[in-house]
């Protein structure tokens, strides 16, 4: 699903984000990056759907050669990705059924398969009730679940979420988890980058540690295992 | 384009339309205000080129006589003109018949002929028919040689004349055309520059989710459109009155002046200027979209 072989990264300003690094996430996984700021996360994460270009390497996702595709190319890449952001990105003059709904609108889905395919993922992240409302009538938590809605209306083979519970409490943090650990057991393959140790460590998922631009530790059922 | 997307599209205009009215209302202005004046100098310099060519195309030479002229050569040179090659009749005008048009012309005027009392300036002439247009000048110049013969006076002097003034209007038009578009181009293009300001997280979020560039593009695009439509439109409308005006002026005054008739000449002229504001509305929104959303 996920093939990076030798892939690095190095800023305009010289600055080394990712260093000969190797990988392969296969369908259907459930991958934590962990790493301190500034480590390399932010960076492998945004070259999944192509925010970022590697400066050297192979980078395949969900078959697309993300380093040499044209810029044709690249919606077609991301239609088979949903990305999740720390800070939701919801749009604040739609409501909650809008906002989703919009992915499917800029793809020019199909109108008939619109309504249901919401109400769909409304249900899967316990919204729907809810469509009517704005984002700021919304929790935070309840924020990010429409953010989840949004990115996988258009089904993705893969959903990257970058800190995604960065902003959220404990308990909350465990309801987004839950949905998380829901879409992945429908076959979904997730990559969540996060500072969150007792998600990480109490998930037992693969563990993929960056530090200062290499992989340092790659564990199938890992632990944080990393002092902050 | 399928037709939900057209719907959202249009949507999307009109949102932000409302959004920057007064970016939106000054964008229109100003393609509006370019568009008018564009409008008056291309109706006047087609005016322009019309008389001339009207006038050109007047093939009558007239020919003033010396005033001591006496009646046995006036007639033998009326019969050498007669027997020139290229012309077609030749008219003799007296002085009194001179008079008596110049009286009819004046019109309303014609009480300063009063001044003169009995005493009448104007000269005998004769007026020369030419075949063809081209004969003109080089028949006019062989007359003035003639003896007895004070000018020959033909149209075409005043048809030069009359290019030099349509060339320097439509140079001087171009130019502040050229003007007036840059000014129009910068500030659509800063509009809509705003509303891609205004929408960036959209912007950024469809991308995200994997709409293609030209989805993107689009409503702005059409925004761009929208506002050079409308301000053509209000210039086209203006335009229309404003030379219906005129017209009606200029009848009233000059009424031999050969004016393009309104119709179909201004709808032409309606069509040519909302077209080019749509099409400074699409290329301001070019611009804007070429330097600041990069898709």
């Amino acid at each position: 699903m996920i093939h990076m072989s030798n892939v690095s990264k190095i800023y305009e300003n010289g600055a080394v984000a990712l260093d000969g690094v190797n990988v392969d996430i296969e369908k259907g996984e459930f991958v934590f990056i962990v790493g301190a700021s500034g480590a390399g996360k932010s960076t492998f994460i945004k070259m999944l759907f192509r925010e970022e270009l590697p400066t050297s390497g192979i980078l395949t996702v969900n078959g697309h050669d993300v380093v040499n595709m044209s810029h044709k190319e690249v919606p077609y890449l991301r239609r088979g990705l949903g990305v999740i952001f720390q800070d939701y990105r919801l749009l604040p003059d739609k409501t909650v059924f809008e906002n989703v709904a919009f992915a499917m609108q800029v793809i020019e889905a199909p109108r008939r398969l619109m309504q249901r395919s919401v109400n769909a993922v409304l249900d899967v992240v316990g919204l729907r009730e809810k469509y009517k409302c704005f984002p700021a009538q919304l929790s935070g938590g309840e924020q990010q679940r429409v953010a989840i809605a949004r990115a996988i209306v258009n089904d993705p083979a893969i959903v990257i979420a970058d800190e995604p519970t960065g902003n959220l409490d404990p308990d909350t943090s465990w309801d987004i988890m839950d949905i998380f650990k829901r879409i992945n057991k429908a076959g979904t393959t997730i990559v969540m980058a996060t500072h969150d140790r007792t998600i990480v460590d109490t998930m037992k998922r693969r563990v993929i540690a960056i530090e200062d631009g290499h992989i340092v530790r790659d564990e199938l059922r890992g632990g944080y295992g990393y002092e902050a | 384009m399928k037709l939900r997307t057209s719907e959202y599209f249009i949507t999307e205009v009109f949102h932000s339309l409302r959004r920057n009215n007064w970016m939106s209302f000054a964008s229109v202005g100003t393609v509006a205000v370019s568009l008018f004046v564009l409008g008056v100098f291309l109706t006047l310099v087609l005016n322009m080129n019309r008389l001339a060519s009207s006038l050109e195309s007047e093939v009558q030479i007239s020919v003033y006589l010396e005033d001591s002229i006496k009646t046995s050569a006036r007639k033998d040179l009326q019969k050498d003109l007669e027997n020139m090659q290229g012309i077609e009749s030749v008219k003799y005008v007296s002085r009194e018949e001179a008079k008596e048009r110049l009286t009819e012309r004046l019109g309303d005027q014609k009480y300063l002929l009063d001044a003169l009392g009995d005493q009448n300036p104007l000269p005998e002439s004769f007026e020369l028919t030419v075949a063809q247009p081209d004969m003109v000048e080089t028949a006019a110049k062989a007359i003035e040689k003639m003896d007895g013969v004070e000018a020959a006076k033909y149209g075409q002097d005043v048809v030069k004349h009359l290019f030099d003034i349509t060339r320097l209007i439509r140079v001087f038009g171009l130019a502040l055309m050229v003007l007036l578009a840059a000014a129009t181009l910068f500030i659509i293009s800063n509009t809509i520059r705003l509303t891609v300001f205004a929408r960036r997280k959209e912007v950024a979020i469809m991308k995200y989710v994997g709409a293609t560039d030209w989805f993107i593009r689009w409503p702005f695009v059409l925004e761009g459109v929208v506002m050079g439509f409308v301000g053509g439109t209000l210039a086209a409308i203006a335009l229309r009155s404003f030379y219906a005006a005129m017209a009606a002026k200029i009848y009233n005054t000059l009424a031999f002046f050969p004016l393009m008739p309104q119709y179909p000449f201004m709808n032409y002229v309606t069509v040519a200027i909302i077209l080019s504001g749509m099409a400074i509305g699409a290329l301001g929104s070019a611009i804007s979209l070429k330097r600041f959303l990069k898709v």
